[in-house]
């Protein structure tokens, strides 16, 4: 062996390691590059894509016993490219022209229901502990040496070939042929495209086909390197395949491959080395433990933070996008008086008669959902400051309401703190935390500080959540984390019935300052940066403070709505209710439904909270038929309808990116406006 | 005379590129200056680095003698520089009044966070007091309640220099303001910025490809090519120059 040096060795060892997983994050990188050039779409749903194939690759082989190479075909070549068409002709043919953020906000709605889709159609469960094999035969068994230090399965050098292969294909085509050149002018404006004769709607399908393939062929590639196949570990896949096209800055193909490339060897180094010193240095122990799974995602972040290329870079806009009508006016701009005075007087009844059927008829169940859909719909209001308010998309929502839950959490459990003055506190500390991570994302542009929020969230819960101090040092799902309910002189809250009272206080105060923040100084400066930044600061506004404050305001709800939800459920279930993914469902109910007013965050809260029981277990049509007994037999349906409707509702927001409750008042404004009109006209 | 605005020795290179060419101009109070140039000649990288925008390579921007330089942009519109954008830039979703109310706002600093909690962050007659009088002395004010998405451009045009008054700005930087109108349009337009300018006093540069609306409005102008400075003088010395017509590639008709 040429290289006898422990340390050379080592790290020679880690970089042939990190090759193979390297090449399949490459490979994944490519095709999300492509769809983002193609499309301007940031799909971050291309690792559920993955996971569908690998999913189907292993029902098709392991479990109908098909031979490998049918499965491929199947998984890879057949459905993978069909899901890409799909998504195109559905949903993203019609948002070629809208915001990034919208699109960012459909991708994140696919990620969490495609899995859902396909689990449910393919009747598909995760398998835990059963070995999934790769493409070739004996892919881990068969081992290769070229070098003496590492020895690749041929799983590995399978990873490798593919990667290859792809990486040349896709050369090939852009250099070579008129769909690539196509491509490349699609990307640059696709109605000028259209102008000079090419069909843009064809190259933008073929380009979703495409690259939909590359992601399920690295879907399969991989899956042999998990112990099962679960859709989290492939939303952090497309993490990893984020971060690689970020150092190409998601517009170079070349970039994107070494990205790919070096993050698999940067990882594998990383783990070869920290043990070694964690073994030296005690201190780096914790985080040894906790850090490796979050590497991806701290690596993530580095480089938006720190690669200062990438905040400057503007999003890819259609330079004809200017012919567009611009975005209609708030309906309640346009709404007739009358209809705002109709309206607000059925939504006083609407609220004063569920009040009262719950107050006097509900039972604890029933009464612990209301409850829930109360504070959900209070933690639904730092969306609308953040996304409604500021125009930025936080997906780290779910962190925030978690530093508050934990915050009640320890200040009852070490210092016997009354919880609500704890609440506070966290929403406090929320507000600091969220102002310290404005600080560094700020010069991010939409997309890119949406993804670092993620990466921001995705740290918290692989590394922070693990400490003593944060999560109680308890694992699992962190059922360890007692929470009191709160005790005001003689009211006792924990009575169900007091605590309701306490959280529908709790939210019309937060409703209150909202509203006044919206009206005030803070709301209108905000909505001069979301009209434009340039204008704003030319009239003096500091983008940067009014960020910073968005953020604080936004992250301090979040943390009370987080405290109050840890009371109700007095524990504080960080898994349950505020993982990550968890914070990505409620920003795609709440932009879905509405994120520009308060009305739209508690139906979006109520919807959360209550569709499920009501709608899919079917009380709502038992007590419209009055008797359980009568409810049609396909009652209760199962929860994965409320997944499907989720990705549909994602669907439905392409289409309406106002959000759909605006959208349905607006209809009804212009409805109602013009039957006023002709009533006057005939008068 | 006080300058209330004086760059001198401006120079920037985009990626070797000269953009700008130890380039200096100045605006004295109550003054009306253009800048004009064919295309490509660094007048939109000069605005951008007087404004803020672009850090120059070389250079000192002044305002009302003080150095300017490492201000950001919302920094120096504080200070007294408005402007208007050449591709209109107004707040979506938000009426005429509205876009005056805030930068009104933004002058006095009264908005503090705390005011806004308990109620107080609305605007106050006093304000909207103020804002009508500019959109009065604009002729805008039947479009006070307007949302800006259904105006015409001339008029558009009319709510950023409203916009631009409420900061209150001793320079005001206009960014070819008749690019997309016509010739009435201009002409509208024309008459109103000198009308308000009468009233309020302030200096103006304006950045513009039409000559004539330079002819008309400025009392001197700079003149730009490739980067570099190739004549300056009262606006009628100027555009009489042979230099400056052949930069034009071509003549035009001073009216």
């Amino acid at each position: 062996m040429i290289l006898a040096s422990g340390f050379f060795e080592d790290l020679f060892r880690g970089i042939l390691q990190g090759t193979p997983p390297g090449a399949v994050y490459a490979l994944i990188a490519l095709g999300f590059v492509l769809t983002y050039k193609t499309s301007g779409v940031f799909n971050l749903a291309f690792g559920a894509q993955a996971y569908i194939s690998a999913a189907m690759y292993f029902k098709v082989h392991s479990v109908w016993g098909w031979p490998k190479w049918a499965a491929l075909l199947v998984s890879v070549f057949v459905l993978a490219p069909l899901v890409g068409l799909v998504l195109e002709r559905a949903i993203f043919r019609h948002l070629r022209t809208a915001s990034a953020v919208s699109k960012l906000v459909v991708t994140i709605g696919l990620s969490v229901a495609l899995p859902e889709i396909f689990n449910w159609a393919a009747r598909f469960s995760a398998v835990a502990g059963r070995q999934i094999t790769g493409i070739v035969p004996d892919g881990a068994g068969v081992y290769y040496d070229p070098f003496g230090v590492y020895r690749f399965n041929r799983d590995e050098l399978a990873m490798m070939a593919v990667a290859l292969a792809g990486t040349l294909l896709l050369a090939a085509l852009f250099r070579f042929t008129m769909m690539g050149l196509s491509m490349r002018a699609v990307v640059e404006s696709p109605r000028m495209t259209e102008l000079s004769g090419i069909n843009a709607n064809r190259v933008s399908a073929f380009a979703w086909a495409l690259s939909s393939t590359f992601a399920g062929m690295a879907g399969v590639l991989i899956a042999p390197r998990f112990n099962s196949l679960s859709s989290g570990d492939y939303f952090t896949l497309v993490i990893i395949a984020v971060a690689a096209a970020a150092t190409g800055l998601l517009i170079s193909l070349p970039r994107a491959l070494l990205g790919g490339l070096g993050l698999g060897w940067f990882i594998a180094v990383f783990n070869t080395f920290l043990p070694g010193l964690a073994d030296d240095h005690t201190w780096l122990r914790p985080f040894q433990e906790n850090l490796t799974p979050s590497l991806p995602f701290v690596v993530l972040f580095a480089i938006l933070v720190l690669w200062r290329a990438v905040g400057r870079q503007r999003e890819a806009s259609d330079p004809l996008a200017g012919v567009d009508p611009p975005p209609p006016a708030l309906a309640a701009l346009e709404r007739h008086p009358k209809l705002t005075l109709f309206t607000r007087l059925f939504g006083v009844f609407f609220v004063t008669v569920v009040g009262l059927v719950v107050w006097f008829r509900a039972d604890v169940l029933w009464m612990s959902l209301v409850t829930k859909a109360v504070i959900i719909a209070l933690i639904y209001l730092s969306v609308t400051v953040i996304t409604g308010m500021g125009g930025q998309i936080s997906l780290c929502q779910g962190t925030f309401a978690a530093i508050g839950g934990f915050t009640v959490f320890q200040m009852a459990d070490r210092f016997n703190m009354s919880v609500l003055a704890a609440a506070l506190i966290g929403a406090a500390l929320a507000a600091v935390v969220g102002a310290l991570l404005s600080l560094p994302v700020l010069r991010l542009g939409g997309v890119w500080l949406a993804i670092a929020t993620l990466a921001f969230a995705f740290f918290f819960d692989a590394v922070m959540v693990k400490f003593s101090w944060v999560g109680g040092g308890s694992t699992a799902l962190l059922t360890g984390t007692q929470v009191p309910r709160p005790l005001i002189g003689p009211i006792d809250f924990a009575s169900d019935r007091a605590f309701l009272v306490l959280a529908v206080v709790a939210l019309v105060v937060v409703s209150v300052v909202v509203i006044q923040l919206r009206e005030g100084t803070i709301g209108r400066t905000l909505a001069a940066l979301r009209g434009s930044e340039v204008a704003a600061a030319s009239i003096g506004i500091s983008a940067a403070r009014a960020r910073i404050v968005a953020f604080a305001v936004s992250a301090a709800i979040a943390g009370l709505g987080g405290a109050l939800l840890a009371m109700h459920q007095q524990n504080v279930n960080y898994a349950l209710n505020f993982a990550p993914i968890v914070a990505l469902f409620w920003l795609v109910v709440v932009v879905a439904l509405g994120s520009r007013t308060v009305e739209g965050a508690i139906q979006a809260g109520a919807a959360f909270a209550l569709f499920e029981p009501l709608i899919l277990q079917g009380e709502l049509l038992g007590w419209i038929v009055r008797g359980e007994e009568r409810l049609p037999e396909f009652f209760p349906l199962s929860g994965n309808w409320r997944l499907i409707l989720f990705g549909l509702m994602a669907m439905q927001f392409a289409r309406h990116p106002e959000g759909l409750v605006e959208h349905g008042k607006r209809r009804s404004a212009t409805r109602i406006n013009g039957w006023l009109e002709a009533r006057e006209a005939r008068a | 005379m006080t300058r209330v605005l004086e760059a001198s020795g401006m120079s920037v290179a985009f990626a070797g590129i000269r953009a700008l060419d130890n380039v200096s101009v100045s605006v004295a109070a109550a003054e009306r200056v253009g800048l004009i140039g064919p295309n490509g000649a660094g007048k939109t990288t000069l605005f951008n680095c007087l404004l803020g925008i672009l850090r120059p390579d070389a250079g000192r921007v002044l305002l009302n003698g003080v150095d300017v330089g490492g201000w950001p942009a919302h920094r120096r519109a504080r200070a007294g520089m408005g402007r208007t954008f050449q591709r209109v830039e107004l707040f979506a979703d938000t009426t005429v009044r509205e876009h005056l109310l805030i930068a009104e706002r933004v002058r006095n600093g009264t908005g503090a966070f705390w005011k806004d909690l308990i109620g107080r962050g609305r605007p106050t007659p006093d304000e909207v007091a103020v804002c009508d009088e500019v959109l009065e002395l604009l002729g805008i004010a039947e479009l006070a309640d307007k949302p800006v998405e259904s105006l015409s451009l001339g008029q558009s045009r009319l709510v950023e220099v409203g916009r631009a008054l409420m900061t209150g700005p001793q320079v005001l930087l206009l960014d070819e303001p008749s690019s997309g109108l016509d010739r009435d349009e201009t002409q509208v337009l024309a008459d109103t910025l000198r009308a308000v300018q009468d009233t309020r006093g302030y200096a103006v540069l304006l950045v513009e490809h039409d000559v004539s609306l330079v002819a008309d409005f400025t009392e001197r102008t700079y003149v730009l090519d490739s980067g570099a400075l190739i004549a300056e003088g009262s606006t009628a010395d100027v555009l009489a120059d042979p230099a400056v017509r052949r930069a034009y590639l071509g003549s035009f008709e001073v009216t």
